[in-house]
């Protein structure tokens, strides 16, 4: 009967929790000697509540990008769902296991990858680890060796299988983790800062890597990560998440049309402007006999700043820049940290 | 099926581990066993050298209290469970438990088929030493016929020790670090295994209270059988004994380890 059940749940929803949080005990000591020796006899803990009670569905295949500031909460609601850590209040189902009680039929059917921990075994080879996770997940050599070969053809990576994992690179350990916690096929996959501190050219490699992974195989992911390219071009939807609580739930597309977009002219003129040029309505401005200008103005008035300069003198260098994807993330949490 | 197979998969990764690095394995079981057993034999060769040679000390002749200190030295070492307490205290304290809580595997388990499979591995290697050192360079009351039952009450005492590191492990959760508690507790265990005395010349009292625990399993015992001072009376009374409280620590654990692991906050990741 139970297992009917997570079939049917396992069809329409991945995730699906409700009131989830967690709230952690924490030993706050005052800065010094003093407090240190007065903090030995009586403690002073502090309660922090690293996840407010959060609600979230999330379907079946979907790919869902999770952001936020450094302490907002992101991880924490990655390892409750990952059945890491215990909640201290809420409930949550995931492919219609309660996580966190890390049952078998639960834990095969997930996996996770968490971009500033080894999860290989640090002294052996990549190759080796794979073998014996073949061994716990039940696959057999063959299916280990031919999978292994696969994501690591993709990744570029199969020179560096039968290296010790210690004397890899970062980014090379990044892919041997990442064909790791995909070995196993995982319907649900959690990717904790998968690109983090890797150079440019790894975090395309990776990234490409997992949006042919995601087409192809049609995982659940749930991805947290600092970059937010990352997250532009992988997630198709969007949860940003402030001091514990969720306060965007959307598509990308959805977030970059509600926001106020701007677009950055720099520019030179040839001669001294004769009069001010405003615009935003009066917010920016550039004043009389300005010979540089480096203004944010809205898209739709950008055609008409223009016209006002070219009215008054030729412009001899001009650089349009996009507002990026990024940038507005970070206003929106900055603006979001100030409110709460 | 399933069961097995993972465990086998955790033993074998604690040979692959140790044959990674072949000049610490060397150390580890054999060289550092020689040096601990040339130190205590020469201790007791000091202490005991006053006995003639038909003479006794205790009911014991001098080559009796000889192998004793030479197999003490090598078994007191299998006994011994520092290395897989410390590096299980410190997956908790650093958060690279994660790789095991988010997998099908138990912490537990896991462990215990890895420190099982290295002490196999370590103590077919350093047992060789006093076996050959007690047939062809010290004649003496060593039967090497009592080995195999010797090594079921090892193996036996072994889960035991682990179970009780798992106790102290669990701590972990709570305490964070725990490395002076693993050092305290296996010093206290040494002191009651034999591994620095015969139990058997310990005063009447302190005799009785010491064989009525189980850690006198993890050296007297066993090495007291081998080199002919006690007979196999004691050694399957020793065996009941360490595997009731094997069970009952493993008890303690289990229940320790589904109280410590809702407060884990999933460190550093």
């Amino acid at each position: 009967m139970k297992q009917t059940d997570t079939n049917s749940f396992s069809n329409e929803l991945a995730i699906s929790a409700s009131d989830l949080g967690r709230v952690f005990q924490t030993y706050k000591k005052p800065e010094g000697f003093k407090a240190s020796v007065a903090g030995f006899f009586n403690r002073q803990y502090e309660y922090k509540e690293a996840l407010k009670p959060t609600t979230l569905d999330i379907k079946r295949g979907s790919i869902v990008g999770l952001v936020g500031a450094n302490g907002a909460g992101k991880t924490t609601l990655l390892k409750l769902l990952s059945g890491l850590i215990h909640p201290t209040s809420g409930s949550a189902r995931v492919l219609g296991h309660e996580p966190w009680r890390r049952q078998e039929s639960y834990l095969r059917r997930m996996g996770i990858l968490l971009g500033q921990k080894n999860q290989l075994w640090w002294d052996i080879s990549p190759a080796d680890s794979f073998a014996l996770l073949g061994r716990i997940y039940g696959i057999t050599p063959i299916d280990v060796r031919s999978r292994v070969m696969e994501l690591a053809e993709k990744l570029q990576c199969t020179e560096q299988l039968n290296i010790q994992l210690r004397r890899l690179s970062l980014g090379e350990r990044m892919k041997m983790e990442i064909i790791g916690s995909l070995l196993h096929r995982p319907e649900i996959l959690f990717l904790d800062e998968p690109t983090i501190g890797l150079d440019i050219v790894a975090q395309n490699t990776i990234r490409e890597f997992l949006m042919e992974y995601a087409r192809a195989e049609r995982p659940t992911i749930i991805l947290t990560s600092h970059y937010m390219d990352d997250i532009a071009h992988l997630a198709d939807r969007l949860l940003l998440i402030s001091r514990g609580a969720i306060v965007y739930d959307g598509t990308v597309k959805g977030f970059m049309a509600r926001a106020d977009l701007k677009q950055r002219l720099k520019m030179r003129f040839e001669d001294p402007l004769s009069s001010a040029v405003t615009a935003g309505k009066g917010e920016y401005s550039i004043e009389v006999g300005a010979t540089v200008a480096d203004i944010a103005v809205n898209g739709n008035e950008v055609s008409a700043v223009l016209k006002d300069i070219l009215g008054q003198t030729r412009i001899a260098e001009l650089q349009i820049e996009q507002t990026n994807f990024e940038d507005v993330i970070h206003e929106f949490l900055a603006s979001e940290s100030r409110r709460r | 099926m399933s069961f097995w197979r993972r465990n086998l998969a955790a033993a074998r990764l604690a040979w692959i581990q140790q044959f990674e690095y072949r000049f610490n394995l060397f150390v580890d079981a054999i060289l550092q066993p020689v040096l601990t057993a040339t130190v205590e034999v020469a201790l007791w060769y000091a202490m005991v050298s006053g006995i003639g040679d038909g003479d006794s000390l205790g009911g014991f002749s001098r080559a009796h209290y000889l192998h004793y200190a030479l197999w003490a030295a090598f078994v007191a070492r299998i006994g011994a469970n520092w290395m897989y307490e410390f590096r299980m205290g410190e997956e908790i304290q650093s958060g690279t438990i994660n790789v095991i809580l988010t997998r099908p595997l138990s912490f537990y388990q896991f462990y215990l088929s890895q420190f099982m499979s290295y002490k196999v591995l370590t103590s077919m290697l350093s047992l060789t030493v006093p076996a050959m050192i007690a047939s062809f360079l010290i004649p003496g009351p060593t039967d090497l016929s009592r080995l195999p039952m010797a090594c079921v009450l090892i193996l036996a005492y072994l889960i035991m020790a682990y179970n009780i590191s798992f106790i102290v492990v669990c701590g972990g959760f709570h305490l964070n670090r725990i490395s002076s508690i693993t050092t305290a507790k296996n010093i206290a265990i040494w002191c009651f295994t034999g591994e620095l005395f015969p139990i058997d010349l310990a005063p009447l009292a302190v005799k009785n209270i010491l064989l009525n625990l189980p850690f006198s399993a993890g050296v007297y015992v066993p090495v007291g059988y081998i080199t002919g001072r006690c007979g196999a009376d004691l050694v399957l009374r020793s065996l009941l004994m360490v595997l009731v409280w094997a069970g009952i620590t493993g008890l303690i654990g289990q229940l320790l380890w589904s109280f410590s692991i809702k407060r884990y906050s999933g460190t550093g990741a």
